[in-house]
């Protein structure tokens, strides 16, 4: 192999400052979701992160014209960022509505659903003849809120996490980490690695190795802050010591955002953000759309639809009361209807019976024309 | 003012009461309990299994028995903790539980009044009052919150509380306090709002009911250690911006909660249990069985 190594060089140590070029004018795309129960500080979180009001705060208003309907929606909220002429296409996902109701059974299913179709969605898209238009909204990284017990994570924790860990880059995250005393933080931290590890759930991790030495050192500090605390706010406030941060304000003190030593929000921005983006995106495309466009492959054939179970129950019960319903309409219908039919019937006899009767009568008027006739005409003749 | 007046005369002989605490996991009931009895009633829960962290745990009913002393006045105060309340993937179960228990202990009573000879050891269970620890959203009353309130309601005094409060901010706190309240009105939830008659009553009492009303759901943060605070030793949680005090009542409603519950209205949430739920109860039972048998 032949190595150039001429004073100048021939401009391949260029190709970096090109490459730049290229991406600063395409801009980025990403797609993170957020899940957890409501009242975690979710809303708050992304707001914070990008700061700007992304998505805007409950409306407590209007809970009272809620109609019962005890589902899990999936929202989509758009925005687009721009930082020194660089844009960022950013798609957040919500989950309201899960972990709310007395009973969450299943309730994870609209969010895996969704997941899932977003691979799908995009696989179907790249078998098309034309595919230079691609809308791609497949997920880059879940952030799981956990609630902050200090105890242990729920069985519903770990039924969602185990789903999400094998389809998208899932990161868990301490909510409202402000609520515990740095001890009990640590105690509770170390409960959930643990759990993670018994259970098998599969978090985000990235390479730690890097170039430069004080990446590899940053890149370890961030994966020994997992499961993230966080705490978030957009408002800013006066530390006793002259400060404005962005905080929040308790009659004991000031929280800060920023702080390291009061959460890891820094931490966590870092990796979402500043350093593992890319990552992120990458590792979405190229192990988890992988692995869902493998397992589907091994099983269907180009072009073939995706074979759609209906396992919800909830759906059942309601498949089962439609056709009950529907049974229940169509027989009072066909009653309607046989005793219309009867009606016509006796109806049409009866029309019948006159007619016979009007029959009758004139058969007997024709025959006492006839006899009146022949008794006339023998007088002719 | 009539329980002021037996107050001076069970002196002596010390007071019964029987408080039920409900909540989800997590939301520092334990640690409320323990703290209000100052003392390790409730033990610290077990760290389960990691492996076994996915299994549900049903509720289960445990009651603890103490012995206080309030200024001089003996209280044979009786916890019942409800571990496992909410921590299932479907909680629809729990709430029989709960009602079961305590219909459980009216019955007792019910068949105890019947007999032709009592026994005059007999233990008196019913529980008077019913701690419900809301979960500190920051948004408004959930589903299951709701739903446990409007079931129990009728067989005992519910008192809705707000645990660890030290998740709020003072506005927060105050907002959220609004707005759970707008929910109980708006859903009918006859909780026990200490209630008094703006005629009959003294001014002392009216106000004194009055404000602890405007408290309602009371704001709480539970804690067993102390830690030093300018000298003194003080019940407190400790965090890197600050020090959060028990007892402050700038900080949380829990010693105006205690004062209340074992002191000022412990005979009105007696009378009330025993004067008005054990009589609905006994009259809806007792019909049931009359219709039973008519038919």
């Amino acid at each position: 192999m032949a190595s150039t190594q001429a004073g100048a060089g021939i401009g391949i140590a260029n190709l970096p400052n090109q490459r730049h070029a290229i991406a600063s004018k395409k801009g980025s795309a990403l797609t993170m979701m957020i899940a957890g129960e409501s009242g975690l500080g979710k809303t708050t979180f992304i707001n914070t992160l990008f700061t700007t009001t992304i998505k805007a705060p409950k409306n407590h208003k209007r809970r009272f014209n809620k109609t019962t309907e005890k589902t899990v929606e999936i929202e989509i909220i758009r925005a687009e960022l721009e930082e020194k002429q660089f844009n960022v296409k950013l798609s957040v996902i919500d989950t309201p509505g899960f972990g709310d109701y007395t009973n969450n059974r299943d309730s994870w299913m609209p969010i895996i659903d969704f997941i899932d179709d977003q691979h799908e969605s995009y696989m179907r898209q790249d078998q098309q003849p034309k595919r230079q238009e691609l809308s791609d909204m497949r997920v880059h990284c879940c952030l799981y809120f956990i609630r902050p017990t200090g105890h242990t994570l729920k069985p519903l924790d770990i039924e969602v996490m185990k789903r999400l860990g094998t389809r998208v880059n899932l990161i868990p995250v301490i909510a409202k980490a402000d609520t515990m005393t740095p001890t009990d933080l640590h105690k509770f931290k170390k409960r959930i690695l643990e759990v993670i590890a018994a259970q098998n759930i599969q978090c985000y991790t990235f390479p730690l190795e890097s170039d430069d030495e004080a990446s590899t050192k940053r890149n370890m500090s961030i994966m020994a802050a997992m499961p993230f605390s966080i705490i978030g706010s957009t408002d800013d406030v006066l530390t006793h010591d002259g400060r404005t941060v962005k905080g929040r304000q308790y009659s004991w003190g000031v929280a800060e955002v920023e702080n390291e030593d009061h959460c890891d929000f820094k931490k966590l921005r870092q990796l979402l953000i500043r350093t593992h983006m890319l990552d992120l995106i990458h590792s979405t495309e190229e192990t988890h759309y992988e692995n869902y466009r493998r397992a589907q492959m091994e099983t269907r054939k180009i072009g073939e639809p995706k074979v759609k179970t209906v396992t919800n129950p909830k759906w059942k019960e309601e498949e089962e009361a439609l056709r009950k319903r529907f049974t229940e309409q169509v027989r009072l219908e066909e009653n309607r209807f046989r005793s219309w039919e009867q009606q016509l019937i006796a109806e049409r006899d009866r029309l019948n019976k006159d007619l016979e009767a009007e029959h009758s009568h004139i058969k007997a008027l024709e025959a006492e024309l006839e006899s009146m006739q022949l008794g006339l005409s023998p007088k002719r003749k | 003012m009539a329980h002021r007046i037996g107050r001076r005369k069970n002196v002596k002989k010390g007071f019964q009461f029987t408080l039920m605490v409900v909540g989800a996991s997590g939301l520092g009931r334990t640690t409320f309990i323990n703290t209000l009895c100052d003392a390790d009633v409730v033990p610290k829960r077990e760290s389960d299994e990691p492996e076994m962290a996915h299994v549900e745990e049903a509720i289960k009913i445990k009651p603890y028995t103490v012995e206080l002393d309030e200024d001089g006045v003996k209280i044979s105060l009786t916890v019942v903790d409800t571990p496992g309340f909410g921590d299932m993937i479907d909680n629809e179960y729990c709430f029989q539980e709960i009602l079961g228990y305590l219909e459980r202990q009216y019955d007792d009573i019910l068949s105890e009044e019947s007999r032709i000879k009592r026994n005059p050891r007999f233990r008196d269970n019913r529980v008077h009052a019913l701690l419900y620890f809301i979960t500190p959203t920051g948004h408004s009353l959930r589903e299951i919150d709701i739903e446990l309130m409007k079931r129990l309601s009728p067989r005992i005094n519910v008192i809705p509380v707000v645990g660890k409060a030290d998740t709020f901010t003072p506005t927060e706190l105050a907002d959220f306090k609004k707005r759970v309240m707008e929910d109980i009105e708006h859903h009918n939830i006859p909780i026990y709002n200490f209630p008094y008659d703006p005629e009959e009553d003294d001014e002392e009492t009216i106000d004194e009911n009055s404000e602890l009303r405007s408290l309602l759901p009371f704001a709480l943060i539970g804690c067993e250690e102390e830690i030093m605070v300018n000298g003194r030793k003080v019940r407190g949680r400790q965090y890197p911006w600050g020090i959060v005090e028990v007892d402050n009542t700038q900080h949380c409603d829990f010693a105006k909660l205690r004062f209340a519950l074992l002191s000022s209205h412990l005979q009105d949430l007696k009378e009330i249990t025993h004067d008005y739920l054990y009589e609905n109860y006994r009259t809806e039972k007792l019909s049931r069985s009359a219709d039973n048998l008519s038919d």
